[in-house]
């Protein structure tokens, strides 16, 4: 039988006659259906939104598991054979690398067939979940099952899942919304095949794993988030009690430079958690995407929008330049509380167009900020991929200080770099308690060669520049992820190495992970 | 206490319910996302897809039932060309491996879309 392979493609440092044997070995342990060489079956894990060829992104084989036993057996046949394994849990990391691997010809392995719910506690809301439950899954389950808890998540939630978001640090937009702090207990299959339990998971008849973090000594949970010392197989975390009142609202500001003022106002409001949510701030692009506006409809000019336009999107479509999303949880007599204060302090400021539920209807993009708020699953973020169609987009992502001189400094920076190269600022500020992730997203049009070139030199210079004003970002594509490992420090990476070495010394674990790789010279 | 109910319509809808605006929604379009999830709310916890139609809702509807992709049913799509985009992504189309949507569940989807008639407009 002939069949079209991917044969010619091998994992770094791999040869023809090796890699054949670790696919038979593959193929033992998990059956044939489970150990994908053909192109047809690779072909969506190539699918990729950063501005490099996919070549350099395309793996040589995939392999799924659906049991523990059956990923440490892969962590065996890959040490036996120095096969290096990109591993996934449900591949929706988009604008960070998508399914794809890291490096090319690395070998995937899929655990999206893992996704029992194993337990979810209502009285103590908590979760522990396997790799492939998506967010739309773990909702459908608390709906059926009638269990009064909320859950945090980030915008592509209804095809996304908890354990690889939370693996990748994301954050959501509930007062749960800092993913990783709500994280509660991970299991872990290391490089040599242990299987290793943090927190409390260790304790022989214990049943705190799910509810205390810390356990005992070191505590190791983030040593394994956004790194590559093993692979996560079951994750706990934290679920919010549903309120028996949720009241989102929205503040329309008018100007582009209100955004310091913004965040001196909502600042005090977050830290005291008056607001208990993570609030986000969204530029007038990101609403206008996000309610169905697209670049062509205004302008066929290529290169960055103008100011003009962006003045006309805000009045067409009754946005504010900045758009401010937060919500109050409770009892009615808590939110009306807390909804005085809120109220009586953008009094005191002295602008700002504040927007409730009642008054903005079934309207987007409130109906699903308010649902993102509530924990509702939907894809309607998706709708910033049509501001310039054609499928690019890369996150850049700095963090900066609540403050607003820091955050009015970095989108004017970024704007500028952006339009230079002929691209939009479409971004928002997520606070945190302290922090704001600031989100911007390079859209470009993955179709037109030329510019994704530029979009590619763009996130270059953003980092450049960035990382010279002392900013960096929290998480990146996996095209970036050496040069932001830089921004770190090499103390830092030293350290990396070193835990590298003794964890995994024949470098198997997902190689060039947030630049950890032991083909570095550290 | 009394207990907070835990149907994401009524959680969604309190406080909207008395709101002209969605008073008029009802009245003229019957509230078409709200039935679609309340039409598949049936055992989907246990995170194994129920045929053509319960994957539509749960993946594909999310964007082409609300404008973020292009509407697909009503449009007699051949299915081996819905499987092959699904497969392959377009554009900012995500692709979704075997593993995500299986072969025999990706058939099914694909020849519900092609035989589904066009979404009720909204307003």
């Amino acid at each position: 039988m002939t069949e079209q392979t991917n044969t010619t493609l091998l994992p770094r440092g791999v040869d023809a006659a090796n890699f054949q044997q670790a696919i038979a070995k593959f193929r033992a342990l998990l059956g044939e259906d489970n150990v994908l060489v053909k192109d047809d079956q690779l072909i969506p894990y190539t699918k990729i939104m950063m501005a490099v060829d996919n070549a350099e992104h395309a793996p040589s084989a995939a392999v799924t598991a659906t049991t523990v036993e059956q990923v440490q057996g892969v962590v065996k046949i890959c040490n036996e054979h120095k096969i290096p394994v990109w591993t996934i849990s449900t591949g929706r990391n988009f604008g960070y690398g998508s399914a794809a691997p890291g490096q090319r010809g690395q070998v995937i392995l899929d655990l999206k067939k893992m996704n029992k719910i194993l337990h979810v506690d209502p009285e103590l809301g908590t979760a522990l979940v396997e790799p492939g439950v998506t967010y739309q899954q773990l909702y459908d389950y608390l709906q059926e099952n009638n269990l009064p808890l909320m859950l945090s998540f980030s915008a592509p939630s209804a095809i996304a899942g908890p354990l690889g978001n939370t693996m990748d640090r994301g954050v959501g937009y509930t007062p749960y919304g800092e993913h990783f702090l709500m994280q509660c207990g991970m299991e872990v299959v290391l490089a040599n095949g242990d299987v290793y339990r943090t927190g409390m998971g260790g304790v022989k008849g214990d049943k705190a794993w799910q509810v205390f973090k810390w356990g005992y000594g070191p505590t190791l949970d983030g040593m394994f988030t956004q790194a590559n010392y093993g692979i996560c197989t079951k994750m706990g975390f934290w679920l919010m009690p549903k309120p028996p009142v949720f009241k989102p609202f929205e503040i329309k500001f008018e100007n582009e430079s209100d955004i310091a003022e913004i965040v001196e106002f909502i600042r005090p409001l977050r830290i005291a958690q008056v607001i208990p949510n993570s609030v986000v701030i969204a530029g007038v692009l990101w609403e206008a995407s996000t309610c169905n506006t697209r670049r062509a409809d205004y302008t066929t000019e290529p290169g960055a929008t103008s100011d003009a336009i962006l003045k006309q999107i805000q009045k067409d479509k009754n946005l504010g330049a900045w758009n401010v999303y937060a919500a109050l949880y409770g009892t009615q007599e808590q939110v009306d509380v807390n909804w005085k204060i809120v109220t009586g302090a953008l009094k005191q400021l002295g602008k700002g167009r504040i927007v409730t539920q009642e008054e903005a209807g079934d309207t987007q993009p409130f109906k699903y900020r308010a649902q993102l708020m509530s924990g509702v699953p939907n894809l309607q973020e998706f709708g910033l991929y049509n501001w310039r169609g054609g499928g690019g987009s890369m996150w850049f992502a700095p963090v900066s200080q609540a403050r607003g001189s820091e955050c009015n400094k970095q989108q004017a920076l970024a704007k500028k770099i952006l339009n230079k190269h002929g691209l939009d600022y479409v971004g928002e500020f997520i606070v945190g308690w302290r922090d704001m992730h600031h989100v911007i997203d390079v859209l470009y049009d993955r179709t037109n060669p030329e510019e994704t070139k530029r979009a590619n030199a763009c996130f270059a210079e953003l980092l450049d520049v960035f990382e010279s004003e002392g900013y960096a970002v929290y998480r990146v594509n996996t095209a970036f992820q050496e040069r932001v490992a830089q921004s770190y420090g090499p103390v830092k990476r030293k350290v990396e190495h070193a835990l590298k070495r003794a964890l995994d010394p024949n470098n198997i674990l997902s190689p060039g992970k947030s630049g950890i790789d032991l083909a570095n010279p550290f | 206490m009394n207990q907070p109910t835990n149907n994401n319509m009524e959680y969604e809808m309190s406080s909207l319910l008395n709101s002209a605006a969605v008073k008029r929604t009802f009245a003229a379009c019957f509230a078409l996302p709200f039935v679609v999830l309340a039409g598949n709310a049936a055992a989907d916890g246990d995170g194994v897809w129920k045929g053509g139609e319960n994957v539509y809702a749960k993946v594909c509807g999310h964007c082409h039932e609300n404008k973020v992709g292009p509407v697909i049913k009503g449009r007699q799509l051949p299915p081996a060309y819905i499987t092959a985009v699904v497969r392959n992504g377009f554009r900012a189309m995500p692709a979704f491996p075997a593993s995500f949507i299986d072969d025999n569940s990706l058939q099914q989807v694909a020849e519900y879309i092609s035989k589904a008639s066009a979404p009720a407009a909204k307003p």
